[in-house]
């Protein structure tokens, strides 16, 4: 454990943690679009700046709080006028990729910002190159994605931009993405992710498709449940546990019930 | 053992008090189709309130890639960490009872967490269908 210092707090974190972790402990909010708990920091979208001085030091710098490693004595300044504008300038840009991501407008509207003051990316999507889909599906063991290109031409894509060949069509990357960038689309049965189809399990009773059938069979291999468990939907699952909940309670009228 | 959750569904009388209590004390919305708690119909007139069991050997902390789902220490309740969930969905289909489910806008899931030891549903349950007791 070490000691040091979050907004004139003393705050004790254990070594390696980074400082994100340890500002977020202290009870103080610092906007993230990258980071995510389970993965190991990337520092991509910037927002995570903060002001820290060594002791003894007299000029502070900005650092990204999810990749640097806290130390001991350290001092973390989490909202000063430096801080605010640099992030303010990195949500400009953000605003200037993203225009129509909510969560970017949300953050870039908190500091006054509702149009980028650069002009903005016409022939883009909303990715912010944070890597979140790609990292998500790694951390899962699929690998199916990453980014391709370098420059302004950097996109995050399937390998060579075919449909996914090791995508089980979790949705994952759909859900995680912090701009909503990731199409998703389920019709008929199928889902349709990364421009391939997906055919889905139905349920056993209603006949709601609920998951793919590759993402199901990887959740079978690697959570050892029974295929059981998986049969019917969470509606009828549902509908199932009141049915048998009633009928132990009151056999008398185990006939009504069932 | 400490205080657990139960449901006497014979004293229900259907008036979904506990599903929008539940969905007061964790969505600001009050939405009641968030809520964690689902007051079934069984027949007519029979109504069970469905909730989270808290398993011992639990389907969804078995299905989660991530760990996720961690059992509290101090409720003996299952919750979910939001800061670690990766959004997989997987512990949806796994839970046989069907008990865990999608918010959308955040696309997490939800579940049933005894409200820290304080559930909503209980303390607003006019008929004492549901209960948090000593067992």
């Amino acid at each position: 454990m070490l000691n040091l210092d979050i907004n004139g707090r003393r705050v004790s974190a254990r070594r390696g943690t980074m400082l994100l972790a340890a500002i977020r402990e202290a009870g103080f909010d610092v906007p993230t679009l990258c980071h995510h708990e389970v993965l190991e920091p990337y520092g991509a979208c910037r927002l995570c700046l903060v002001e820290v001085r060594r002791p003894g030091r007299k000029a502070g710098r900005i650092v990204t709080s999810c990749s640097y490693p806290v130390e001991a004595g350290l001092l973390v300044e989490t909202d000063t006028p430096a801080v605010r504008e640099t992030r303010r300038e990195v949500l400009d840009l953000l605003l200037a990729r993203a225009p129509n991501a909510s969560r970017v407008r949300e953050l870039a509207a908190e500091c006054g910002l509702y149009r980028s003051s650069y002009p903005p990316d016409q022939n883009r999507d909303n990715c912010i190159l944070c890597n979140l889909c790609v990292r998500i599906c790694a951390k899962l063991g699929f690998n199916a994605i990453s980014a391709a290109g370098r420059g302004p031409k950097r996109e995050i894509q399937p390998p060579l931009g075919e449909p996914p060949a090791d995508c089980v069509g979790c949705g994952s990357c759909a859900r995680i993405c912090p701009t909503d960038n990731i199409s998703l689309v389920e019709r008929a049965g199928k889902r349709r992710i990364w421009e391939r189809d997906f055919e889905m399990v139905r349920c056993k009773q209603c006949g709601k498709a609920y998951i793919t059938r590759e993402y199901l069979a990887s959740r079978l291999g690697q959570s050892g449940l029974p295929e059981s468990h998986f049969e019917t939907c969470d509606e009828c699952s549902r509908a199932a546990l009141a049915k048998t909940m009633f009928a132990h309670l009151v056999p008398s009228e185990k006939g009504d019930a069932a | 053992m400490s205080k657990l959750l139960t449901v006497t569904p014979t004293r229900c009388i259907g008036c979904r008090t506990c599903e929008v209590a539940c969905a007061f004390r964790h969505a600001q919305e009050g939405l009641p189709g968030r809520s964690r708690v689902q007051v079934r119909i069984v027949a007519k007139d029979v109504f069970v309130p469905v909730l989270c069991l808290q398993c011992d050997e639990a389907a969804c902390v078995k299905a989660c890639p991530v760990f996720a789902l961690w059992r509290s220490q101090e409720t003996g309740a299952i919750e979910v960490r939001q800061d670690r969930c990766i959004r997989c969905n997987a512990c949806v289909p796994a839970c046989p009872f069907g008990n865990m489910s999608v918010e959308n806008p955040r696309k997490a899931v939800i579940k049933c967490d005894v409200c820290n030891g304080d559930p909503a549903c209980a303390q607003f349950c006019p008929t004492k269908a549901l209960e948090y007791r000593e067992y």
